[in-house]
């Protein structure tokens, strides 16, 4: 109601919650160890980067109700793309388009398959992920392997402002801040929600729930192509095969920031937290000296919790949290 | 009121695989009427609207609006042709607001980027306007930010109404509105109803509650069977008139119902309660005897059958078996006492399609046909499936055929057969023949009396009024979660039934 004037009390959300555990983390991390220091931050935004773009993609295939586990085998590709382009003598305003198009090409596939052939799009990718580690194999020179390829593909992904916030950071905060106006101010965004919340629903509204998976898809590509190339360019050569279970922490990361695996809820920003979330857990772990393995299982167990605290059971965590805190409920 | 048509619906035909859906059904819409849409059950209300909607083709027929002629493909169209039908099942998607739900897919947007008036961007402020509008016209106060999911039913359904008003709709389309409202929600959605006529809004209101209908309707059509019967002033007619309107079909000899002598009681409910579905439900069931449960859908006969099983937990009230007071946790308690349930929706519950007929039949007793190691014994496996298919005429070549590809009757008797292996002594039986054929039909009918003639009890739940007054020693009716009433086989007629269910 517009003209009565509610004072709105704070109410956190799901994605507030998470915010504030990235900031503990961070403060922590700060007063514990040397993260404070400028290789410190630098190192830490310059990983999480390609994550946060890769996670709003695949989130944003969540939110339709569909799953993408080939996106670490797409990254492959754009990245090989990226890398013998380069080698052939490209310039940036040609490798970095075509890479991306491979992307676009890619997730469009599997959307379409998806789509057209109705087969449940985490089989479709499972399958994809399955066909791109052979073809790395079979029909790439060295499987892909390109080696000093030169401050001409990496002076971007090393570039930094102020000897600190490198560009590919600066990158993925104007393409997370577009994707949170997207999300809210077009329709497409709305429709994303309708068709994974209930696609009878969607249809009675009017909208395409086929054309809206395949679109999804596509755009997903897109931001799978920068996610790559951010990753990529920081390197001197490129080796597809770094890629093969990436999915793992973009769909992590989405999963975290409170975008429900069942489709129809979460937020942009949820999935930029949950990639600063789950890369603070890997570097927490290294700065502590946690070995490799115990790392992996580890981070596995505290992404479960985490997935059940925003997204499973906000309910009952809100009631803790008001019952340990005194304060009224949690709006969820 | 002026008199001009806004919607003309003239010979109608659908016709599904061996049912006549419609036939020649005519209704005609004039300006700022509500026209009331009235028949039992099954009688095509729901797809005669899917047609206007888009969602069914009819075989023959035109439909005219203002005029003009009418043809559309899906929803979508109709919605573009001023047509918005708030379906009996909900639109509304529970994460989102209730402002981002009913202008969903057709949010108002203006252009962003000068000279590119494709880049749009959606306009909140006309869409908020836009919304506080339209609930001031339903004389509703809401908070446009709040959580659909968080709001209750009868909220929704008025925001279902604004977003169906969200199209600038001609004629609006009431598929069963107060299915899930409370009496007082009832009043509140009449209210908006009655101010939506007086701005000369358009609307077709279906339903089988003959009490809605005296209250708000301008004239009223009954169809039965698919066909049309009348259409009059409510003024002119009377509560009778249209209960006969709806019934006047006659009866066939589809009942080969025996005569069976009743035995002790063997099942006996008292004050049977469950929160918001089951009122006060008393009743008692003898051996030998098929008790007929008979109430308009949400009248709450299959919630009786879910508590009586252990499917679901009553609140309150007793229930006792042979004289011995029980209560059941789990159905598989239910079914050690004896008792099981037979769904109506048995493609969803009560068979597992794709797989053989023999896995189907002995699928609640493979604990006394399995070894040590749960391994089957295949020799009893198909001793029993045989001997189904021979007691209940099970048309399969032998027991290794797939479920799926049995016809709907033969299913349900698979589904029958299912439950009869665990030898219970009562069986409730949920709408037994919806969907199959009349040959299968009496069929399913002889196998239930045959049951009765066994000393079973029978729990008949039903909507087809002539299958309860052919089957039935006694009929339970109820209405709304409470017993309207019990009426003995030689008193029933279908006046006094669904006189009392109304």
């Amino acid at each position: 109601m517009s003209a009565t004037t509610v004072k709105k009390r704070f109410k956190p959300t799901r994605e507030t919650v998470l915010a504030l555990i990235v900031l503990a983390f961070l403060l922590f991390l700060s007063g514990t160890t040397n993260f404070a220091s400028r290789s410190g931050l630098y190192s830490f935004m310059l990983d999480v980067s390609p994550t946060i773009v890769a996670a709003i993609g695949v989130g944003m295939v969540i939110f339709t109700g569909n799953i993408d586990i080939s996106l670490g085998t797409m990254s492959g590709f754009v990245a090989y793309t990226a890398g013998a382009l380069v080698k052939a003598g490209a310039p940036m305003i040609v490798f970095v388009p075509a890479a991306i198009l491979v992307g676009v090409f890619l997730a469009g596939l599997n959307g379409f398959i998806t789509v057209k052939f109705k087969v449940p799009s985490i089989v479709v990718t499972l399958a994809m992920n399955m066909v791109h580690v052979g073809f790395y194999a079979t029909f790439l020179p060295q499987s892909g392997w390109i080696e000093n390829l030169g401050p001409r593909f990496t002076w971007f992904g090393r570039g930094r402002f102020f000897d600190v916030i490198p560009y590919t950071f600066v990158v993925a905060i104007v393409i997370a801040v577009f994707f949170v106006f997207v999300m809210k101010y077009s329709r497409f965004g709305k429709t994303l929600y309708a068709v994974g919340g209930d696609a009878q629903a969607a249809v009675y509204s009017g909208i395409d729930p086929d054309k809206t998976v395949m679109k999804v898809f596509l755009l997903e590509g897109f931001l799978i192509g920068i996610s790559a190339l951010l990753r990529a360019m920081t390197r001197n050569e490129v080796m597809p095969s770094v890629f093969i279970g990436r999915e793992l922490f973009f769909i992590s990361a989405a999963l975290v920031g409170g975008i429900s695996i069942a489709g129809g809820s979460g937020k942009i920003v949820g999935a930029v937290f949950g990639a600063m979330f789950v890369y603070l857990l890997t570097i927490t772990m290294i700065y502590f000296g946690f070995q490799d393995y115990y790392q992996f299982a580890l981070q596995g167990v505290i992404i479960l919790m985490a997935v059940y605290i925003t997204v499973t059971d906000f309910g009952r965590f809100n009631r803790l949290l008001r019952r340990i805190t005194g304060r009224p409920p949690v709006h969820s | 009121m002026s008199t001009s048509n806004i919607l003309e619906i003239q010979g109608i035909d659908k016709q599904f695989p061996g049912v006549k859906a419609l036939s020649n059904v005519h209704i005609d819409l004039r300006e700022g009427e509500v026209h009331a849409v009235c028949g039992e059950n099954g009688a095509g209300k729901s797809t005669l609207m899917k047609i206007i909607c888009g969602v069914h083709k009819p075989d023959s027929g035109t439909i005219l609006l203002s005029g003009e002629p009418y043809t559309v493909e899906n929803p979508n169209e109709a919605y573009a042709r001023g047509i918005a039908i708030i379906y009996q099942e909900s639109s509304l998607l529970p994460e989102l607001t209730v402002l981002e739900n009913i202008f969903m897919g057709h949010e108002p947007q203006k252009p962003i980027v000068p000279f590119l008036p494709a880049v749009k961007m959606i306009d909140y402020p006309s869409m908020r306007a836009k919304a506080s509008s339209i609930f001031e016209r339903l004389g509703m106060q809401i908070d446009l930010d709040a959580i659909v999911g968080t709001l209750g039913v009868a909220t929704k359904q008025m925001i279902e109404i604004a977003k169906a008003l969200t199209f600038d709709s001609q004629i609006l389309i009431l598929d069963e509105p107060t299915a899930a409202l409370t009496s007082r929600e009832v009043e509140t959605l009449f209210e908006t109803i009655r101010k939506l006529r007086a701005e000369g809004q358009s609307m077709l209101y279906i339903s089988h509650r003959l009490d809605e209908i005296f209250q708000i309707a301008d004239r009223v059509t009954v169809l039965r069977d698919g066909e049309y019967i009348e259409t009059a002033p409510v003024t002119s007619v009377d509560k009778n008139q249209i209960v006969s309107w709806m019934v006047g079909r006659t009866l066939t000899n589809l009942y080969p119902k025996e005569e069976v002598e009743i035995g002790d009681v063997v099942l006996s409910v008292e004050g049977l309660c469950q929160e918001g579905v089951l009122d006060d439900i008393d009743f008692v069931a003898r051996r030998g005897e098929i008790l007929g449960i008979a109430g308009l859908a949400g009248a709450g006969r299959t919630e009786l059958a879910l508590a009586l099983c252990g499917l679901t937990q009553p609140d309150a009230g007793e229930i006792s078996l042979n004289g011995e007071r029980v209560s059941f946790e789990s159905y598989r308690s239910a079914m050690d006492h004896g008792i099981v349930y037979i769904s109506e929706d048995r493609q969803a519950y009560g068979l597992v399609l794709p797989m053989m007929l023999r896995v189907n039949i002995t699928h609640k007793v493979l604990p006394s046909i399995s070894n040590l190691f749960g391994i089957i014994d295949r020799g009893q496996e198909r001793g029993i499936t045989d001997e189904y298919i021979e007691k209940l005429d099970i048309r399969a070549p032998d027991g290794d055929f797939v479920v799926n590809n049995l016809s709907g009757g033969n299913q349900q008797k698979v589904s029958v057969a299912k439950s009869l292996a665990v030898d219970p002594q009562i069986l409730i039986l949920d709408e037994p023949t919806r969907g199959v054929d009349v040959g299968a039909k009496s069929e399913i009918h002889r196998i239930i009396s045959g049951l009765a003639k066994m000393g079973k009890t029978i729990l008949l739940i039903s909507s087809d009024l002539p299958e309860i007054l052919g089957m039935s020693d006694r009929v339970l009716v109820m209405k709304t979660g409470t017993k309207a009433g019990e009426v003995m086989r030689r008193d029933m007629t279908q006046e006094t039934i669904l006189g009392m269910a109304l």
